[in-house]
């Protein structure tokens, strides 16, 4: 049985659509990501399983039960907010106990859940602080406990960690991760951040215009984009998109890749993809940054094609080199050598042709998958 | 010491260059400050003196206490003073809470025309004279065509003329003046509800929260830091009531509760233009008005740790 | 000077011989032979300023050749703060005067004994014979206005004319009832009783309202049928004086007898019941509405209802009626008209022409100034018949009251001047003319004035310390006993005790003192 189930579900503001017809099914303890850019609808998603937001169309159920109409303190779900909604006239045990206050629960039973979550979540010290008092990261885990104590069937998290900063992030990331484990509670979670997507996430729902791009596991979709949109999307740095056409090169597929300001390059494609593609088709021929390399040296494969580098950015073991192909701009991360002026000296890059994706150009869809 | 002070003036010296831009912003404030507000208590003065306007302040002789003891011996004057408090107190205890009261369910009026609606017709009031206001409530009261009385006599009560009561005189007063601003001090406290972040609301919804919870436990408590300076600043009017509406409503016959320190000043003024005498009772009130304040700010700084400073 | 004195005599000799001829001599006006301009401070009535283009002054200004230039600035709507304001800085022209909120005789007197103005006594003996012979014909005026240094410092507005009030009824509703005009108290009753139970307006509702008030002094003014007085003078609540005893007739034993009197007949319905609050505008609504049956008021004013109501209201004849008698058989109208009033003019310190300023006070008092004062410029407002000024029938007719009309041209204003009462009669109506003759014929009706006293300064400073809470105290404790809150047998005794606590006889002995030294024993 599905925790929680969107079918259709449309969201209006007036004569606007901003969220087209959504379907997801969220298994029990399962731990679903939304994530897109901003405006792509995931809050408002997200939003409407909570109760905040009216479904103008569809249905969502949760736990069996359809709650279209039912207030948002009957679904049974908690919501961590981003920025963490804590009351600040009340202390740290006060704003965990607000949920159970207002059902009026027994005096003991609001202690010890208060305890148990202060524990859980190293809360203890500053039970009797008021919020004002605490760091982020505290703040952060004082709105967790308040929806840990409810004890819901259903976690919601909105963009819990954009208030933090990069480091905290990373360790409240963990720590989301490691209470999921723990409490088994089936969790969803909007975020914009791929990294926490991918880091977090049982599957990721993709989100683009109010609509579902793709959803699966982390490595399915980092893998097999459906479309141009989640393959650039997911990836750090993103999937890089070259704009080309299809040509036959000996009998064989192959892109011509748009030259700007200068001339086409070729590349070959994939034999396997030679079904699924038509001659002068318009494509975006999709390398991840990864799967480049350079110089036979270091045993690379692949077609090397010319290439001029810009700009070398050294991360330490890795260096991100942002150049262009045909003129267009790419970025390429590499292993970093000794001698990293070496890098900017580079006039070739080699492209592995079986990791390639191909795509649309005008669809964005994946024109063939590598199964 | 001579030589701190003389550090503190070198200090002002260079934060003077270094910032002038920001002390030319304040300088107008300071020099309304000293004109307007600090060179007039020189004429305080004439709270010690037998003042005669030809004669001016300097050339008035000093008599020390003698008009604030004049004041004290006067029952009326103790009468006006306690009067005073009464109203002010019974005003702070029922006119207060009104408009906060009346900004909690302004917030929780879902309708936008609605609410709009209603809120300008709370604040109209406000923008009617105290004359006009005056007139109304004397028709209203009328005992033999106001229809307060009209109601009274279809019920099958007994008539009353309201004004010449003492006993009605302070709910006629006050509840008066809730109408008339009750609605025009709501602003404050909307505005202060308006900065509660709508998430506190969504976040105590999904927790299961009824909306008279969120009342009681978001919105109160989030705009009592208002609600305490607005006390603040109420207490330190406490021996302060505007002589206009209550000169328009009062009757001799009424003075036992009506008759304020303002309306005493206006009084006596009036007979024999002792503007000593008036002066010793404005600032006697206005050091029981300041020790009033310090007071209040004081206890509030410790309970709520909020205050005026 | 002597040639001066005698020349005004004979002038004034001329007057009542052949009046009109006497005035073609303008040389007998000239007070000097260079025009002087003198500088006046004077703000009147809250809203207006003495004004050299009136043409009342123009024309002095021609005959004396002294021009006043005003110097009081129309920015504020009080005149009271204008003088005070005046005052505190100390900056004097040469004359200051005005009318204002509460009087200026004390002010006058005040800042006259601190040298803020000259004494105009022996300026006066001097120089002004019309001054000096009204002020002999006058010695009350004289004895009012006088300081307790003996001094006199401002020569006051006059009022002329002995009746100001009087009793008015529905006469129309006392024929239809078959009643008489009421002769004594019991008959008052009767009739009041009759207008309350008996529906003299025929619209079959009991909303008719016996007595009714327009001012607090008349509220109460029924306690005269128990011959209690309500005031001593036109001012409310003021002192009065009884065989030589100041005293306030709010706590005499005849006071208890009336206020407890109408305390009764308040509650019978015999007294409007919002008497208290009802405001300026009562008459209009009683007698528009056709509800109202009698008042105290003034003559001219009331005596206009009749007439401009006869349409809206039929049958109306509301009508001066005598004072019933009082259970002692008296008969008295407890209100007249001021014998001066506390406004008028005096002479600054910093004045380098006293001289000339108090002949220009002189000529105001003058026949022909007297007249200018009063008629404004003849040709233009009033001609003169038979030797005697009448308006014009352009003012007669003109819809703006005569009073409005003379104060737009600056004659009427409160200056330093003697009214003329004939000049009011001529546009006083029938009705009030006539009642006025009826009040005239009967022999004493009218009571003695309290003209008030000048303290010195201890005596003041007395005054000041007791008498505002003392009569704050009278006025609440007489509204508390009218409207029945209180029993006045029962709470007699601790009024008169609590009196004593808030200082009355402190105030009545300086009072007392300050009487005895202006108005002499006896």
């Amino acid at each position: 049985m599905s925790a929680v189930e969107l079918n259709d579900v449309v969201k209006r503001y007036g004569a606007l659509e901003v969220v087209h017809s959504v379907n997801l099914n969220v298994a029990t303890g399962e731990f679903i990501v939304l994530v897109g850019p901003s405006g792509c609808g995931k809050s408002t998603t997200l939003r409407m399983i909570a109760g905040l937001e009216e479904i103008s169309d569809g249905t969502i159920s949760i736990g069996g039960r359809v709650v279209n109409r039912m207030a948002p303190k009957d679904r049974d779900v908690a919501m961590v907010f981003q920025n963490y909604a804590l009351y600040p006239h009340l202390n740290v045990a006060e704003n965990i106990a607000f949920g159970l206050r207002v059902r009026r629960e027994k005096n003991e039973v609001v202690e010890a859940a208060v305890n148990e979550a202060a524990t859980i979540l190293d809360l203890t010290p500053y039970l009797k602080r008021k919020p004002a008092d605490l760091s982020g990261g505290q703040r952060q885990r004082v709105a967790m406990g308040r929806a840990i104590v409810r004890k819901p069937k259903v976690f919601l998290f909105d963009e819990p960690l954009s208030n933090l900063d990069a480091k905290l992030r990373t360790q409240m990331r963990a720590e989301i991760k490691r209470l999921h484990k723990r409490m088994g509670v089936t969790s969803i979670y909007v975020t914009h951040d791929q990294v926490e997507a991918m880091t977090l996430a049982d599957r990721i729902v993709v989100m683009n215009a109010g609509r579902v791009e793709q959803v699966g596991s982390p490595m399915e979709l980092f893998l097999n984009p459906a479309n141009a949109f989640v393959a650039s999307f997911l990836g750090s740095p993103p999937m890089n998109l070259l704009r080309a056409t299809v040509t036959s090169l000996n009998g064989e597929p192959a892109a011509r890749i748009d030259g700007v300001h200068t001339d086409a390059i070729e590349l070959k494609l994939p034999v396997s993809f030679v079904a699924s593609l038509e001659a002068d088709q318009r494509i975006l021929v999709g390398v991840r940054p990864e799967h480049f390399s350079i110089g036979p040296e270091a045993g690379a494969q692949g077609q090397p094609i010319a290439a001029t580098v810009d700009l070398v950015e050294p991360l330490g073991s890795e260096a991100l080199l942002h150049s262009r192909i045909a003129g267009q701009p790419i970025v390429a991360k590499l292993e970093t050598p000794a001698d990293v002026r070496k890098l900017s000296e580079i006039g070739e890059l080699k492209i592995p042709t079986d990791r390639l994706h191909v795509f649309d150009a005008a669809s964005g869809k994946a024109v063939s998958g590598h199964a | 010491m001579t030589s701190r002070f003389v550090g503190y003036f070198k200090r002002l010296g260079e934060d003077l260059r270094r910032d002038w831009q920001l002390y030319l912003l304040v300088l107008p404030m300071i020099l309304w400050f000293l004109l307007f507000l600090y060179k007039p208590m020189e004429g305080l003065q004439i709270a010690f003196k037998d003042f005669s306007p030809f004669r001016g302040i300097s050339g008035s002789p000093w008599v020390g206490l003698e008009n604030f003891q004049t004041l004290l011996e006067d029952q009326i004057f103790i009468r006006a003073f306690l009067n005073t408090i009464a109203i002010s107190g019974l005003g702070l205890i029922f006119a207060f809470p009104v408009p906060i009261i009346l900004a909690v369910m302004f917030n929780e009026l879902q309708n936008e025309f609605g609410r709009r609606v209603s809120q300008t017709i709370v604040y109209l009031p406000h923008f009617i004279s105290v004359v006009i206001v005056a007139g109304i409530v004397i028709n209203l009261l009328s005992p033999t065509t106001g229809v307060v009385n009209l109601i009274l006599s279809s019920l099958g009560l007994d008539r009353i003329y309201f004004l010449t009561q003492p006993e009605w005189f302070r709910t006629i007063f006050i509840g008066s003046n809730i109408w008339k601003e009750a609605g025009f001090e709501s602003i404050v406290y909307l505005a202060a509800i308006a900065g509660i972040s709508p998430t506190l609301y969504e976040s105590a919804r999904v927790d299961g929260a009824s909306r008279w919870q969120m009342m009681w436990r978001i919105t109160l408590p989030c705009i009592l830091p208002t609600i305490i300076i607005m006390l603040i600043i109420r207490i330190g009017n406490l021996v302060e009531v505007g002589f206009e509406y209550i000169i328009l409503l009062y009757q001799p016959a009424t003075y036992r509760t009506a008759d304020v320190v303002s309306t005493y000043v206006y009084r006596t003024g009036l007979q024999g233009t002792q503007y000593d005498l008036a002066t010793a009772a404005g600032l006697f009130n206005a050091v029981i008005a300041f020790a009033l304040v310090f007071t209040a700010n004081r206890i509030s700084r410790k309970v709520s740790s909020t205050s005026l400073w | 000077m002597r040639y001066f004195r005698k020349m005004l005599a004979l002038l004034t000799t001329c007057a009542v011989l052949q009046t009109g001829a006497a005035y073609a001599q303008d040389a007998s006006t000239k007070i000097v032979d260079k025009p002087l301009q003198l500088t006046i401070h004077f703000h009147f009535r809250d809203k207006y300023v003495y004004t050299e283009n009136w043409p009342v002054e123009k024309k002095a200004a021609e005959w004396t050749g002294i021009h006043v230039k005003n110097v009081a600035s129309l920015a504020t709507s009080s005149s009271r703060d204008a003088f005070n304001l005046l005052m505190a800085s100390g900056n004097l022209p040469d004359i200051v005067g005005g009318d204002v909120t509460g009087g200026l005789k004390d002010d006058f007197i005040r800042y006259g004994m601190e040298g803020a103005f000259v004494p105009l006594d022996g300026l006066i003996e001097k120089n002004a014979p019309n001054l000096k012979k009204f002020f002999d014909e006058h010695p009350v005026v004289r004895q009012a206005i006088s300081a307790p240094d003996g001094h006199i410092y401002f020569i006051p507005y006059v009022p002329e004319g002995e009746f100001s009030r009087a009793w008015f009824i529905r006469k129309d509703w006392l024929d239809k009832l078959g009643l008489k005009v009421p002769e004594n108290v019991a008959e008052l009753y009767a009739v009041l009783k009759a207008f309350r139970e008996k529906d003299p307006n025929g619209n079959g509702k009991k909303d008719e309202v016996p007595y009714f008030a327009r001012e607090p002094i008349e509220a109460v003014r029924l306690i005269n049928m128990w011959d209690a007085r309500v005031s001593g003078s036109e001012r409310y609540g003021d002192f009065m004086v009884e065989s030589g005893k100041v005293v306030h007739p709010w706590t005499t034993p005849n006071y208890k007898t009336g206020i407890s009197k109408i305390a009764q007949w308040f509650k019978e319905g015999l007294i409007d019941t919002e008497v208290f609050t009802r405001g300026a505008r009562v008459r209009e609504y009683m007698l528009g509405n056709n509800i109202g049956g009698m008042t105290h008021d003034w003559f001219a004013s009331t005596s206009n209802y009749t007439e401009a109501l006869k349409d809206t209201v039929s049958g109306i004849n509301f009508a001066p009626m005598l004072p019933p008698k009082t259970v002692s058989g008296k008969r008295f109208e407890d209100s007249r008209r001021a014998t001066f009033q506390p406004a008028g003019w005096a002479i600054s310190y910093s004045n380098k022409h006293p001289v000339e300023t108090i002949k220009y006070f002189d000529f105001w008092f003058s026949e022909k100034g007297r007249i200018l004062s009063n008629w404004g410029v003849e040709g233009e407002t009033y001609d003169m018949i038979n030797g005697k000024p009448v308006y014009k029938p352009s003012v007669l007719n003109n819809p703006k009251p005569v009073n409005a009309q003379m104060w737009e041209i600056g004659a009427g204003v409160p200056r330093g001047y003697f009214a003329s009462y004939p000049s009011e009669e001529q546009w006083t109506n029938k009705m009030a003319l006539d009642g006025i003759a009826m009040y005239q014929k009967e022999p004493s009706l009218l009571m003695p004035e309290f003209t008030g006293v000048s303290m010195n300064t201890e005596e003041r400073a007395t005054y000041d310390k007791y008498w505002p809470s003392l009569f704050t105290y009278m006025m609440e404790m007489q509204q508390t006993w009218v409207l029945g809150a209180q029993n006045v047998d029962a709470s007699w005794d601790a009024y008169q005790a609590r009196l004593e606590q808030l200082g009355y006889s402190k105030v009545m002995k300086v009072m007392q003192a300050a009487y005895d030294r202006q108005y002499g024993k006896n």
